[in-house]
């Protein structure tokens, strides 16, 4: 009696073994090799890493569901490339856990949105998008600009990166707090170091219109203004190698 | 890891990929049209018709 | 609920509801600056609730030993109405986030309510809620029925339906108030993701103890597309999900992957999302109750062997296909292309395996609408697959990537063959499993049926209209060889099929809400015909003239 029992049993887990073996081979095969693909894609020396301002913003990007309608990701095709700039390319996003390539372009794509329009209009734009698209069909965020962007545990956003990978210092991870602060803040003392971390070319403004406060407009704000411009490689390829 | 790493695991996905591919069709197209399974599908497909009793003892 | 249970099962109950509710106040008390906290607390309400629920029913007297000669058939009403209950909900949401789009201030005063928190809800709500319970209730029948074995236990099944709901609340509560990873379709945070690999080891678990104990030597094909279902989205919801969460007390965490291997990572698990929770699943759905509803062995038993293997085997590649013409290496579209097009056999095999069954029934399927539900249902498996594999095909995809083409096709799927195989399958299962003789109301399926359809055709022509004509506007050049529309003007003319799209979408919540009406109602109205087969103290009562007349 027993010994059918177990027979059958092993009947069960027979299939499931079967199903795991059919269904596993196929995600190996296509994803494993591309953890090695860094050999092969162009490299981006100059490319950096996001803020703590910048990463925060794209954290309200998360959060707010904006890749539910906005694609980050241009395609080798003539028309998106007139449209919306170089084709993206797999450098790009390297650093960007998760990626936000989207699915959907309700909105346009905002690859390379970075700066296209003013600070000024983004604000404007995002705290009533029908304020200067009349016919946009975008929610609008006007508590972005009510609300205090939570900086106190910027350390710990940038030191987990940190151990995924994305090439934070110690020194960028220690000082994330004053970073996020001084980005948004360009008369305060802490601006300098910015700079001194993450480049001259580093966008340090009042984002919103208001240096008193840091704000999660201002992070969202650094974050678009930043999209495509953390390197150049995009725009060198299209000068040497053309469109595929 | 070095440059070749990346060519050989395609190459490898490519390779035995296809391989795994047809060993499976065929694996699964004897089980399939076996004959000796003939009986056990035909009993299969007509028992549940008439589940509803409740569990066998 | 609980009287349905053992003392021993009652405590250990107990125990993983006070568990439970500890995990909840640990939560609560390390993210209490965090929106972490919030689903701390609600973790706690649930253990609580599940403790009060226990105890106050911990004291009734034990089931008796004859409940072994039946089926466990419980959870698996309840599971109905839940899922009833999730399909109502997030078509709602659906339908309102819709309106949005043609209104877009048609929202309260509030973070919560925009479309993009709005819409994993949706989405969450339809696949994981109103599906998910479907499957797990369907399965839970299917799995005894075929097995003709009881399940082995009375907790695991509560376990597995209540555990899984409270991960869906908690992925939807989350969205509301800003809690999400940002990966389509596994948008829940690290917490609840792995309180989800717990629930779902048990389901497992469980389903191999049922077959274990199972009286035919053969496992019945049904359970094979389930076990498929419940492996394998085990396994791509723990890899997509790898994530380090930046302290054990804040809700948010960071993806393992990045860039590439990311959109890969994600769309392997996005299309298989659809491959084994949307279709598997469903597969083992249609191939139980269209042939007990038709009164029809399945066509061929083989084609549903051949079926199984191609479907589980080829789906896997296919994922690449989100991603043609992107930054992922050539090679691995050109794969998920290949796979995309040998797809459509198994898929076929299926459908037509379907509807052959019903060949020389039409009759039945003209007649009956729960077998109409399931009829239609085949088809637009036979559609949506079709239309997947031409989709795949990159100059195609060219045009509707990143366009409402893609929302019809999903729509085909998910209005045309997930919830019409549902609502047969409930409309069958509801009268067997209260003991009813019929549907409350046979005219309202009718109704629910025809709304159903009307609410499809008109969603999925709107967007394939709506799709086309983006995709093509924002490729269109004018004389001078420039982009003859700006993005705006493409806007503009999607607005009349965003209305034509909500009403679409209402006219099938309206169908819903209908069957959710018909289902309370049979459940709720006790027969008062005398001497139908739900009456069973009278069965006994026509042999006695018999008898008599013997004498």
């Amino acid at each position: 009696m027993f010994k059918t029992h177990y027979k059958l049993e092993r009947y069960s887990i027979g299939l499931a073994i079967g199903i795991i073996a059919v269904a596993s081979i196929g995600g190996i095969v296509e994803i494993a090799p591309l953890f090695t693909i860094h050999q092969t894609v162009e490299k981006a020396p100059d490319m950096r890493v996001y803020t703590p301002l910048e990463l925060a913003g794209r954290n309200i990007y998360i959060r707010e569901g904006c890749y539910a309608c906005h694609s980050q990701m241009i395609r080798t095709l003539r028309d998106e490339v007139e449209r919306y700039g170089p084709y993206s390319l797999a450098a790009e996003s390297q650093y960007d856990h998760p990626m936000l390539w989207g699915s959907k372009r309700t909105g346009p794509d905002l690859a390379r949105v970075g700066g296209k329009y003013s600070d000024q209009w983004q604000t404007e734009h995002l705290n009533n998008p029908r304020d200067v698209v009349p016919e946009s069909i975008m929610p609008a965020y006007p508590f972005l600009t009510r609300t205090e962007l939570r900086i106190d545990d910027l350390p710990k956003h940038l030191a987990t990166q940190k151990e995924l990978g994305v090439p934070y210092t110690d020194e960028m991870v220690a000082n994330a707090v004053g970073d996020a602060y001084g980005q948004a803040a360009p008369d305060s003392p802490q601006a300098e170091g910015v700079k001194a971390r993450y480049g001259d070319a580093t966008d340090i403004r009042a984002f919103d219109g208001n240096a008193a406060t840091v704000t999660e407009m201002d992070a969202l704000v650094a974050y678009l203004q930043i999209l495509g411009r953390l390197t150049d490689a995009a725009h060198k390829q299209e000068v040497t190698g053309g469109i595929k | 890891m070095t440059g070749p790493a990346h060519e050989t695991l395609v190459a490898i996905a490519k390779s035995w990929g296809l391989f795994y591919l047809i060993a499976l069709s065929i694996g699964v197209l004897a089980y399939t049209f076996w004959p000796g399974n003939r009986k056990r599908f035909n009993r299969a497909k007509n028992s549940i018709m008439n589940d509803e009793s409740g569990p066998w003892e | 609920m609980i009287s349905t249970m053992t003392i021993t099962e009652r405590q250990i109950a107990l125990l993983i509801s006070v568990l439970v509710a500890l995990c909840g106040i640990v939560l609560a008390a390390a993210g209490r600056h965090d929106p972490i906290g919030t689903h701390g607390l609600l973790i706690l309400l649930a253990g609580l609730a599940g403790t009060f629920f226990i105890l106050r029913g911990y004291y009734d007297p034990e089931p008796a030993p004859e409940r072994l000669t039946s089926y466990f058939d419980d959870p698996i009403k309840v599971g109905i109405v839940i899922s009833m209950i999730w399909a109502l909900v997030a078509m709602s949401v659906g339908d309102w986030v819709a309106w949005q789009l043609a209104y877009p201030d048609l929202r309260f005063d509030g973070a919560w309510s925009s479309f993009g928190r709005l819409r994993p809800i949706h989405t969450t709500g339809i696949i994981f809620g109103f599906g998910g319970n479907a499957l797990i209730a369907t399965s839970f029948h299917i799995m005894q029925r075929t097995s003709r074995a009881r399940m082995p236990d009375q907790l695991s099944p509560w376990f597995v339906l209540a555990g899984y709901n409270l991960f869906c609340v908690l992925a939807v509560t989350g969205y509301l108030i800003g809690i999400t990873q940002s990966k389509e379709y596994a948008e829940p945070e690290w917490y609840a993701d792995i309180w989800l690999v717990i629930v779902w080891v048990t389901y497992f678990v469980l389903y191999l103890r049922t077959l274990a104990r199972r009286k035919e030597p053969h496992i019945y094909v049904s359970n094979w597309y389930f076990l498929a279902f419940i492996l394998v989205v085990a396994m791509l919801h723990i890899v997509n999900n790898l994530a380090l969460p930046i302290s054990l007390g804040s809700s948010k965490s960071y993806s393992l992957f990045s860039g590439v291997q990311d959109a890969m990572v994600q769309w392997w698990y996005g299309h298989n999302a659809v491959a084994f929770f949307l279709t598997a699943g469903f597969l083992g759905m249609l191939y139980y109750y269209l042939p007990k509803r038709a009164a029809r062995p399945i066509y061929s038993y083989r084609m549903s062997i051949i079926g199984f293997w191609g479907i589980t085997f080829f789906y896997i590649w296919v994922g690449s296909h989100h991603l043609h013409y992107t930054a992922l290496p050539q090679w691995v579209q050109t794969l998920g292309v290949t796979f995309s097009m040998m797809l459509l056999i198994p898929s076929w095999i299926a459908a037509a395996n379907a509807l052959l069954t019903l060949n020389g029934a039409w009759h039945k399927v003209r007649d009956d609408a729960t077998l109409r539900f399931m009829t239609v249902a085949a088809v637009f498996y036979g559609l949506a697959t079709f239309e997947g594999s031409f989709l795949a095909i990159r100059p195609v995809n060219s045009l509707s990537h990143y366009t409402d083409w893609t929302v019809a096709h999903v729509h085909a799927g998910t209005l045309g063959w997930n919830s019409m195989i549902v609502f047969g399958a409930f409309y069958y299962l509801v009268p067997q499993l209260w003991k009813r003789p019929r549907m409350y109301s046979p005219a309202l399926v009718e109704v629910h049926f025809w709304l159903a359809i009307a609410g499809t055709f008109v969603y999925v022509f709107a967007m394939w209209n709506s799709g086309i004509t983006q995709g093509l506007m924002w490729r269109t050049y004018n004389d001078s060889g420039t982009l003859a529309y700006s993005f705006v003007d493409s806007l503009i003319a999607m607005h009349p099929y965003y209305i034509a799209r909500a009403f679409g979408g209402l006219l099938f919540l309206i169908g819903t809400a209908v069957g959710a009406y018909n289902i309370w109602m049979t459940m709720r109205t006790v027969p008062t015909v005398i001497g139908t087969q739900a009456d069973r103290p009278v069965m006994p009562e026509p042999s006695r003239p018999i008898l008599q007349a013997g004498e």
